[in-house]
């Protein structure tokens, strides 16, 4: 069974029917994905909050004098705290995510970071997306899954960017993953040309080039990819109906997206959502408390949405941000590259609460805060508690595991 | 883009085989031909019609290149009229005219190696357009259009305090009581030196040096205010003294690293990405011997045997600007249509508004399912618009399929697509699968015909520079 027909028929519940005319290049002669012990039907939705999130604004230790002295233009007032306890509370704009965690559907992991902080934007953000803070790996955590895991090239939608470039998380050895960065980008006009259809995925097959090229696999595959997930996608989830209001923000429309394809089973596993940016030097409290309305605004009702198909325990949800910032404001109103900072984990199967330490504001590392909870933890315990795989060998290595899963 | 080596980003790749170092930059000799023609005429500017490659194949590396090295002076580059009527010219409508100003541009200068070292320029320098004030987008852009080949430490020099950088990279916000290290940063880490390279006290102690400068937004003026410049000793990459701004980039510039990072940068933009490292000591050693003219560089580089070698054709991925201002000049079109400012946003590169500092990140970064899929619609689109009967060549060929077919690959692809690919135009042409008339002919030529090329530019080779 090719995999067009293996996948209509696994949504439809169908009878296949063979289609000879539509022969894509990578047409499936391959068995059904093998099922993940333990982790049927679940997804992870990996969000990018890239920039670099402010932590102490964002889970605020509004119970600590130090945040109000050494932030006087930048903190947040204690009355405006969304408390969770005397100690710390959320951002105001954070209401719906506030919501959800007295549910007991979000987990909050304080002080997360990683060995030897590199502040750069683009070697922090490879270090979260690899994994790899010691060394240089060109493949992402959860490409190394993929790989691992088996789930190569027999399901084109085993994983999702919501992005117009693929993100490092999802960059593999052995899988392409299509990056939608929207349903109404991603179909070809030439499509509705059967000729030039027809004939584009035929020549496209023909690797007998009068030139090399490093690129040359590459762009084949993508080629062949572009034209049949172009194909395959609007058909597999159009029978899924939104029953939430999505913000109309980038964020709500990726998140409705994202609903969509885990309504409609096609066997994903992981899908890449991005929010941002923090990157927040000056005038940093208006544009991060709108970016975090907007990013609890979308969470709520993607929830929201997943719960009314049934499918929220089945989502787990996971925030990430390449480092927190500076605990002392600058000249700018706004706050320079620093290290740790919260991370959320949020869904029907996730044991709510407060992880990881309080930070710490005087223990500080030439004005950073200290991380107490490295994000390979964080990592190990989803690769093996939520996707049900062993996760030594895709962080090469054995990390503690954290009680936030149910 | 920034200069980048495989270790720093993903999806880079070196081509296979060998380098052979020992004559990697001597003068490549002997008439370029068709297919060296086509390479140096994508490589440093955005292709040409079949017409142009025709007439730069007869050349040898030498002529050609030196014609390329004749730039447009500075003065006779005009800013769009539309942004200088008027008191306040239209916000939202300021970076949309400077985007297809500038796309224009580059579809119909003169020097499109000018061109596209700008671009190259404003991936490596990179600032985001501030709309409400477009001039100084537009004098950004003039910045590197007038360094394009000029000395890289003077262009650093400027750059650093020019308006939209200041802006962008909070320089304008960097003063002695609060200094703001995001310049500093960026300056040693994407401009000029790489990672590792300096340590987070140069950071501090740069951001320091470079305090004081400010922008009036409206006029478009930046100034230097001794009273917010920190005018304290600093101790930068192992010097100290009372730094400026200025101190600090000839400081950078004279770190050996500072070559090898540049040389890297331009052997990626111009010949084939994680070059090795013998490639990169050997431009940087040229760099310096030259002090960072770029002008000699630039040449020698695109006379290289390494240049026209096998492992540097078409060894690089098409950026989006590439790539779609390519079609149009490979088709002889003089001038952009509506479809090429939504189609570049689709395909990932939207020009004032690189993703990230860093750039766009270029490889096989452009090339997902969705950026494809926005490639092949574009190509549609354009081939099945009126725009087909400007092209100069496309409305001329035969009607025998088998001859048509034979241009076309030449014209569009120098015949780098396969076997399969040839055996579908020849078909298509003939109207194989087609209810309509079976042979080429006056009545479905123009269809039959703007299908082929689409057939053709859609070909794995049409994406490769």
């Amino acid at each position: 069974m090719r995999r067009r027909n293996f996948l209509l028929a696994a949504v439809s519940g169908l009878a296949v029917v063979a289609n000879p005319e539509h022969v894509f290049s990578r047409a499936l002669a391959q068995a059904p994905l093998p099922g993940l012990p333990g982790s049927e039907g679940r997804c992870l939705v990996l969000i990018n909050l890239y920039g670099g999130n402010d932590g102490l604004n964002c889970v605020v230790p509004y119970g600590d004098d130090r945040y109000y002295q050494m932030r006087p233009g930048l903190a947040i007032d204690r009355s405006s705290v969304l408390a969770i306890d005397k100690r710390v509370g959320l951002n105001p704009g954070m209401r719906s995510l506030k919501a959800l965690y007295d549910k007991g559907m979000v987990a909050i992991v304080q002080g997360v970071g990683y060995p030897n902080p590199d502040h750069s934007h683009f070697r922090s953000t490879e270090i979260w997306q690899t994994a790899s803070p010691g060394s240089y790996q060109h493949t992402g955590w959860l490409g190394r899954y993929f790989d691992e895991a088996g789930l190569r090239q027999e399901n084109l939608f085993k994983g999702v960017a919501v992005s117009k470039v693929l993100p490092e998380v999802l960059v593999s050895d052995r899988t392409d993953i299509p990056a939608v960065p929207a349903l109404n980008q991603y179909s070809m006009i030439a499509d509705s040309n059967a000729v030039a259809r027809d004939a584009f995925s035929r020549q496209a097959r023909d690797r007998r080039l009068p030139f090399a090229s490093p690129y040359l696999a590459h762009v084949m595959e993508i080629e062949a990819d572009a034209q049949s997930s172009s194909e395959e996608l609007p058909k597999l989830i159009a029978g899924y109906k939104s029953r939430a209001a999505y913000p109309s923000t980038g964020l709500g429309r990726s998140l409705a997206l994202a609903a969509q394809i885990v309504g409609s089973n096609l066997g994903t596993k992981a899908i890449y959502v991005e929010h941002g940016s923090f990157d927040t030097h000056v005038s940093q409290k208006m544009t991060q408390n709108q970016l975090l309305l907007q990013f609890s605004n979308a969470i709520g009702a993607f929830y929201e949405d997943l719960a009314a198909h049934g499918n929220d325990r089945r989502v787990l949800t996971l925030t990430f941000s390449e480092f927190g910032r500076r605990i002392e404001e600058n000249g700018s109103r706004g706050t320079d590259h620093g290290e740790a900072s919260p991370l959320f984990l949020v869904g029907g199967g996730v044991r709510g609460g407060l992880y990881g330490t309080l930070p710490d504001l005087s223990a500080t590392n030439m004005g950073n805060l200290r991380y107490s909870v490295d994000f390979r933890s964080v990592y190990a315990t989803v690769l093996e508690r939520w996707l049900g795989r062993p996760a030594a060998p895709v962080l090469n290595g054995t990390f503690q595991q954290l009680p936030v899963l149910a | 883009m920034a200069a980048q080596t495989k270790m720093d980003v993903g999806g880079i790749v070196r081509p296979a085989g060998r380098l052979d170092p020992s004559n990697a930059l001597s003068p490549h000799g002997g008439r370029l031909g068709g297919r060296a023609a086509a390479h140096l005429l994508r490589r440093a500017g955005f292709g040409g019609t079949p017409r142009d490659v025709g007439r730069v194949a007869q050349l040898t590396a030498t002529q050609a290149v030196a014609s390329l090295l004749v730039l447009t002076p500075a003065s006779a580059v005009a800013p769009p009229p539309e942004l200088l009527d008027g008191e306040r010219p239209l916000r939202r409508a300021a970076v949309f005219t400077l985007q297809s100003w500038w796309l224009n541009r580059m579809l119909t200068t003169p020097s499109p190696l000018q061109e596209k070292m700008t671009l190259y320029f404003h991936g490596h320098f990179t600032s985001r357009a501030t709309p409400r004030f477009p001039l100084i987008t537009y004098n950004q852009n003039a910045l590197f259009r007038q360094y394009a080949l000029g000395n890289l430490r003077e262009l650093t020099r400027r750059v650093s305090k020019d308006a939209a950088m200041l802006i962008y990279l909070n320089g304008a916000a960097n003063v002695v009581a609060h200094p703001n290290e995001n310049y500093a940063r960026e300056l040693m880490e994407l401009f000029t030196l790489g990672v590792d390279n300096y340590t987070e006290e140069d950071v501090r102690e740069s951001a320091r040096a470079w305090t004081g400068w400010q922008v009036n937004r409206r006029a478009d003026l930046v100034s230097f205010n001794p009273v917010l410049h920190d005018g304290g000793r600093k101790r930068f990459l192992g010097q100290t003294g009372d730094f400026t701004g200025d101190d600090i980039v000839n400081i950078i510039f004279s770190q050996p690293q500072c070559a090898k990072f540049f040389a890297a940068s331009l052997l990626n933009w111009f010949v084939y990405n994680d070059p090795e490292p013998e490639l990169i000591d050997a431009v940087a050693a040229l760099l310096r011997e030259h002090d960072f003219e770029l002008a000699p560089v630039v040449g020698t580089i695109l006379r290289s045997d390494v240049f026209y070698s096998p492992r540097a054709y078409r060894a690089l991925v098409k950026s989006p600007v590439e790539f779609v201002i390519g079609a149009y000049k490979t088709l002889g079109l003089s001038e952009l249509d509506y479809s090429a400012l939504p189609a570049l946003q689709q395909m990932g590169q939207r020009l004032f508004f690189p993703p990230t500092v860093a750039g766009w990140p270029g490889g096989q970064n452009w090339l997902t399912s969705g950026t494809m899929i926005a490639r092949q619609n574009f190509l549609t689109r354009l081939l099945g618009s009126q725009t087909l009967g400007s092209s100069s060549w496309l409305r001329g060929l035969p009607v025998a399929p088998a001859s048509a077919a034979q241009q076309l690959a030449q014209n569009l692809l120098q015949s780098d697509l396969a076997p399969a690919s040839f055996v579908e135009l020849e078909s298509y042409l003939g109207g194989k699968g087609s209810a309509a008339l079976a042979s080429l002919s006056v009545e479905n030529y123009d269809q039959r015909v703007s299908g082929a090329a689409y057939l053709a530019m859609a070909t794995p080779g049409f994406q490769l520079n």
